[in-house]
């Protein structure tokens, strides 16, 4: 799951529901808002949970995420109208990751939607449109419930994620299907997310259970809480663009649109796969990228979101997001470039100290990975723009 | 209008050839184009399409072809037309290009004067030329001159503003009218940009009183703004509606109302016979169930009777309603398009009544006025008074009427005869399905409003038949709202460029009423679907 930008200029925003429970292990006390919910940006150091994750569990209070209940026979059609996400041939438990696509073809959101039952769904945004929602469901048998503030949402992740699980009497949950039951008289849902790279597990339980089953994972020392900026480094590592930072998403205000393509997510978004929202104009924007969205690391100490990408010495686009990389020992970023810019090598204009152009490399990220394979099956197997 | 059903069945060899029949249900294939709907803009996109060579088959729903426009007994023995009875948008080119003069289309009156009726009991009359406005009597020079000037500037804006307000979003068609129409607005002179930018955005009543003051013209023309508009005068951007009614070209003059013989029913008959001798396989009867859509395509049509028509270019020329949430499906639309469908919400409708006269009365002005375009306008606050009755579902005490004389204008005005008056009466409150109630109330407001300028007429009355757009949309298998007065035009643009996106399907192009900019009998969105559908052919794209 992808965390949208924050907004910083939420006055007072809602606690979510897990908020008291990390609340109280913050000992930084540095917090933001996002969708207008309270976010942690840093529980105690940034390094600190970035390594907790790699190597024991962390949580993640992911209760600032938008989420739907869709519910009907005709749930699964929706969801393959409203997202490119596969909802029609889900099997029960499964999940899947789409985008969510404007009538020109152009990315509104990224998008997240769960089988629970054969007609449940659980459809994750990283904000909220319940309008957009609204009017997809029209004319169909599809009731869209909004559970975002009903519901606590903590997210399990990191090599130690079983005994988290364990410990919050969640032995049975698995990392690949989602399920749905009671737990010790507490109704809740497990489903598998993928936070970055790294596999991990999603808890959706009534708001009023909160506290307990915080409560059973902390007082066993299982796992710790996980912020916002670190987070951030494990979203930059995989290679996963945020919303609102690394692009506008359409619709919003000074939206340079952008396509699944120009985002390097097009496998997320196959033209081969059933009718969604958008598809049509998709298919005429095919192949025809103006920008991309590329993973850099860059050979500096610091790098600045904003700061000029040259290729070849000529300008060719901007960082958009940037965060230290423990485990790369370098500067990691997204770059916003011209898509006729090819090669692997460019250079970053660095302000203070070491002022002048840094050296940067392209690296393969788990998105990008995907992206590339996709790109190959495509192009071998068939021409989806005819 | 009633005679054949089905004229061309069995005259065309190929149909017969490439029927085949599978599991009971017949699918025809060798088919390059078929077209849904046999109204106006049905018949003039397949004639389009047949005249350039294309196999087309033209499906109607109904028993008669026309769509809404049909022959109908009103009273025993008198025939009357349902639909529209005047011509002030039919789009000239269509006209030129399909031969519609011979194919048989005639006008008895090309320019029809109108003449105004006002609350006050003055009367007003105006040359069906429009140019020649200022030749009217009127008391007060400054008013003549004012109203010189002001249709001077008005036609020309109306003009410029011409190649707007046709339908321009078809995908992959001759985009260059949108191009042209960008470069005539960025290279228009500086008082006419500056003329546009002031009045575009204005309502039509702070125009008209400025002008005008609160003489009899800025009733006038606020009526004229109203008529068949779901945006009263004195709302922002209802200064476009007037311009659109006068940017219209009846009969080769703009702004005029022309009547055509025989009645709006001889236009398309005349469409019709160029369909016909364009090879178009007419089909009366033959409701379709679904369009087919395969992939980001369009394969055909489904009919109702369960038998497919395959061919790869499909023109909708229903109401949009039908043809995307019907006949394509919510789930197959895109979100905005159905936004776009579902957003609207008809508040405003006209009527239309027919009534039989016994006789008329036996004097020269009444020989004259029936040659004529009758109006009785209400003042703009009545006007605005009537509009909001009819927003909150009431019938106003008093609404615009506009009458003629279609058995006058045909065989002239004997007195000796019968005469037949047809009203379209406006603004009136839309009902999907009106009661016994609701249509006894709307007839007495139409005829108490006739009464303030035709004192007496209703003892002349032998027989009246009232026709709501519930009635045209029941007999044309249409959906009411369809037939609802048009919002502002700046909405009708957003709808019509939504629609005529056609959602991106590869060969499917829709000129059904929600493509159309105005109110009339026009066919330019037929034109437009046929030609961009025609490029898309010849390019192989469909």
């Amino acid at each position: 799951m992808i965390f949208p930008a924050e907004d910083f200029f939420a006055d007072a925003p809602r606690p979510t529901p897990l908020f008291s429970a990390v609340a109280s292990v913050s000992e930084a006390n540095l917090w933001t808002s996002v969708n207008g919910w309270t976010v942690a940006r840093v529980y105690s150091s940034v390094t600190g949970e970035y390594e907790n994750a790699k190597a024991a569990a962390a949580l993640a209070d992911l209760g600032a995420l938008a989420r739907y209940a869709v519910r009907g026979l005709e749930a699964a059609a929706f969801l393959g109208r409203l997202t490119t996400a596969p909802a029609v041939s889900l099997h029960v438990g499964e999940s899947a990751r789409g985008l969510m696509l404007d009538d020109e073809g152009y990315v509104i959101d990224l998008a997240e939607v769960s089988r629970l039952s054969e007609d449940l769904f659980v459809l994750t945004l990283p904000t909220p449109h319940a309008r957009h929602i609204a009017l997809g469901a029209r004319g169909l048998d599809a009731a869209v419930e909004d559970i975002s503030g009903q519901i606590a949402a903590l997210g399990v992740f990191g090599p130690q994620m079983a005994a988290v699980l364990a410990a919050a009497g969640l032995k049975s949950a698995s990392e690949t299907l989602a399920s749905s039951g009671v737990l010790r008289g507490v109704e809740t849902a497990a489903r598998p997310i993928q936070f970055g790279a790294m596999p991990g597990i999603e808890l959706i339980f009534p708001k009023e259970e909160a506290l307990t089953i915080w409560e059973r994972i902390v007082r066993r020392g299982a796992g710790a809480p996980i912020g916002l900026d670190a987070l951030e480094i494990l979203r930059l590592e995989a290679g996963a663009p945020r919303p609102g930072l690394d692009f506008i998403p359409a619709g919003r205000a000074g939206a340079d649109p952008r396509t699944p393509e120009e985002l390097g997510l097009a496998h997320l978004a196959p033209l081969d796969r059933g009718w969604f929202n958008g598809r049509r104009a998709l298919r005429n924007l095919a192949g025809r990228p103006r920008r991309r969205l590329i993973s850099l690391s860059v050979d500096a100490e610091a790098a600045a979101p904003g700061a000029a990408v040259f290729c070849d010495g000529k300008p060719a686009g901007r960082l958009t997001t940037c965060a230290w990389s423990p485990a790369r020992k370098r500067v990691i970023a997204f770059a916003d470039i011209d898509a006729a810019t090819r090669g692997n090598v460019y250079e970053i204009s660095a302000s203070g100290p070491a002022e002048g152009r840094v050296p940067a490399k392209r690296f393969e990220t788990a998105e990008s990975g995907l992206a590339r394979v996709f790109a190959g099956v495509q192009g071998a197997a068939t021409d989806f723009r005819r | 209008m009633s005679d054949v059903k089905n004229p061309m069945r069995g005259t065309d060899g190929r149909e017969k050839e490439s029927r085949k029949t599978t599991g009971g249900h017949r699918i025809e294939g060798g088919i390059d184009a078929v077209v849904i709907g046999a109204g106006a803009d049905g018949l003039a996109a397949a004639a389009y399409l047949g005249k350039a060579g294309l196999r087309t088959v033209l499906v109607g729903a109904g028993a008669e072809i026309g769509g809404r426009i049909a022959t109908r007994e009103i009273a025993p023995g008198v025939e009357g037309i349902d639909g529209e009875h005047l011509v002030t948008l039919l789009d000239p080119e269509v006209i030129a290009e399909l031969e519609l003069y011979r194919h048989g289309l005639e006008f008895a009156a090309r320019r029809l004067d109108t003449t105004y009726f006002f609350e006050s009991g003055n009367v007003l009359r105006f040359d069906g030329d429009l140019a020649q406005a200022a030749l009217l009597s009127l008391d007060n020079d400054d008013d003549r001159e004012a109203l010189e000037r002001f249709m001077g500037e008005v036609l020309e804006m109306a003009a410029f503003l011409r190649p707007a307000f046709r339908p321009l979003a078809f995908p992959g068609g001759d985009a260059s009218p949108k191009r042209a129409l960008e470069k005539a607005l960025s290279g228009a002179a500086p008082d006419m940009a500056e003329r546009l930018r002031r009045y575009l955005l204005s309502s039509a009543d702070d125009i008209l009183r400025a002008r005008f003051g609160d003489g009899p013209l800025r009733t006038l023309l606020s009526a004229e703004t109203a008529f068949r508009s779901a945006t009263p005068p004195h709302e922002p951007f209802s200064f476009l509606t007037l311009l659109r009614r006068f940017a219209g070209e009846a009969a080769g003059l703009q702004g005029a109302a022309a009547y055509p013989k025989g009645g709006a029913v001889s236009v398309i008959a005349a469409l019709r016979r160029a369909a016909q001798s364009a090879k178009v396989d007419v089909r009366a009867a033959t409701p379709v169930e679904s369009i087919l859509i395969e992939g980001d395509r369009v394969g055909g049509v489904t009919l109702l009777d369960g038998g497919q028509l395959r061919a790869p270019l499909v023109i909708a020329a229903i109401d949009a309603d039908q043809a995307f949430l019907t006949m394509i499906g919510a789930e197959l639309i895109d979100i905005g398009l159905q936004r776009a469908l579902t957003a609207r919400r008809p508040e405003i409708a006209s009527a239309r009544m027919q009534i039989v006269l016994k006789g008329v009365a036996q004097d020269d002005a009444t020989r004259r006025n029936m040659m004529r375009r009758l109006v009785y306008a209400p003042s703009p606050e009545a006007l605005a008074k009537a509009f909001n009755e009819a927003r909150s579902g009431r019938v106003p005490e008093h609404v615009m009427v506009e009458a003629i004389f279609p058995t006058a204008l045909d065989d002239g005005a004997g007195l000796d005869k019968r005469q037949v008056v047809s009203v379209m009466a406006h603004p009136l409150p839309f009902d999907v399905a009106p009661d016994a109630q609701r249509r006894e109330e709307i007839r007495t407001a139409i005829l108490d409003s006739i009464e303030m300028f035709a004192a007496g007429f209703s003892g002349r009355i032998e027989a009246d038949d009232l026709r709501l757009v519930a009635d045209e949309a029941a007999m044309a298998r249409a959906s009411p709202g369809a037939y609802a007065a048009k919002p502002d035009i700046l909405r009708q643009w957003a709808l019509s460029s939504a629609v005529t996106g056609s959602g991106g399907i590869t060969g499917f192009y829709f000129c059904g009423p929600e493509a159309q900019i105005g109110t009339g009998l026009s066919c330019a969105s037929g034109r437009a679907a046929a030609k961009a559908a025609l490029s898309a052919f010849k390019r192989g794209a469909a």
